[in-house]
């Protein structure tokens, strides 16, 4: 039993594809790592209805369907956010950028790595929408910065490398 | 390589190059026999070397390090306190006006403070810059 320690620099990855969901695992050839990230969280919240009875005292609840999120913050990358200036298409995702791939409503695959991106690491995956991108420049701040999310569509799964 | 030190001596050479009494040094504010330089050279401004630290702005996930850096740059000008000339605000403005020359800042401050020792004003410029 053990932290996991994402101190190194290379535990904590989120991947990104359009092609499919072993495209978007850690360490795929050409899945698009989202540089910079400042933090990263999971966010799985199972649908619930509350109902009462007359022998209880205490609501009662019932689950309906878990609703999936992952959010993260970012210091905005040129290429990242914006596109290749020369496309590889392999990946429309690292292609065209977070910004397009979110202003076209296009679907995703993605991972986010818990251990890194060798054998027997931990992931989660699913798919879903990228959103909340709401980048923002100060003075203070100094660069680009932008939170976003990944709507999940479907079951969030876990998974090895 | 240029100093932002450097960039303000020079600027500052170029401020004041028109009030013709003033002049900018280009040795350090040391002290000889006990005096600094400023105070037995007057109306010659100093310009001390720059202190500079570095501060992590920004820490990522995958160790994409952000660094600020904050420069201070001090400068001295010393004049005979009982005979001051009538331009020195003009000089003092100028002087101030020299932290223009460094571009891409989050802050770029100056100030001035000023201290009379028995006949001697000398006068105190800090210049505060911050950039990534």
């Amino acid at each position: 039993m053990a932290v996991i320690n994402v101190t190194s620099g290379s535990q904590a990855i989120l991947t990104l594809s359009n092609v499919d969901l072993a495209g978007a695992e850690p360490g795929a050839t050409n899945g698009l790592v989202i540089p910079l990230l400042q933090d990263v969280s999971v966010s799985t919240q199972p649908g619930t209805v509350r109902y009462s009875t007359l022998d209880s005292t205490s609501s009662s609840a019932f689950t309906t369907v878990m609703e999936n999120e992952i959010s993260f913050n970012m210091l905005l990358d040129e290429a990242t956010f914006f596109g290749l200036d020369s496309p590889g298409g392999v990946n429309s995702v690292t292609d065209n950028g977070l910004w397009s791939t979110s202003n076209s409503k296009s679907e995703i695959y993605f991972s986010i790595a818990f251990e890194g991106a060798d054998s027997g690491d931990y992931f989660l995956k699913g798919q879903g929408f990228i959103g909340g991108l709401a980048p923002s420049a100060s003075i203070d701040q100094a660069v680009w910065i932008s939170p976003g999310t990944i709507i999940v569509n479907g079951d969030l799964t876990k998974d090895t490398v | 390589m240029t100093t932002i030190a450097d960039n303000i001596r020079t600027q500052i050479g170029t401020n004041i190059a028109s009030y013709t009494q003033f002049k900018v040094s280009q040795e350090l504010p040391f002290t000889a026999s006990g005096e600094p330089l400023y105070v037995k050279n007057k109306k010659t401004v100093y310009v001390d070397d720059e202190i500079e630290s570095k501060i992590q702005l920004y820490r990522t996930l995958d160790q994409g390090e952000v660094y600020q850096t904050e420069t201070t740059v001090q400068a001295f000008l010393s004049l005979d306190a009982k005979n001051q000339p009538s331009n020195i605000d003009d000089v003092v403005s100028a002087i101030l006006s020299a932290r223009d020359v460094v571009t891409s800042t989050q802050v770029n401050e100056g100030e001035v403070v000023s201290e009379i020792e028995d006949d001697v004003l000398t006068y105190t410029f800090e210049f505060n810059i911050t950039n990534l």
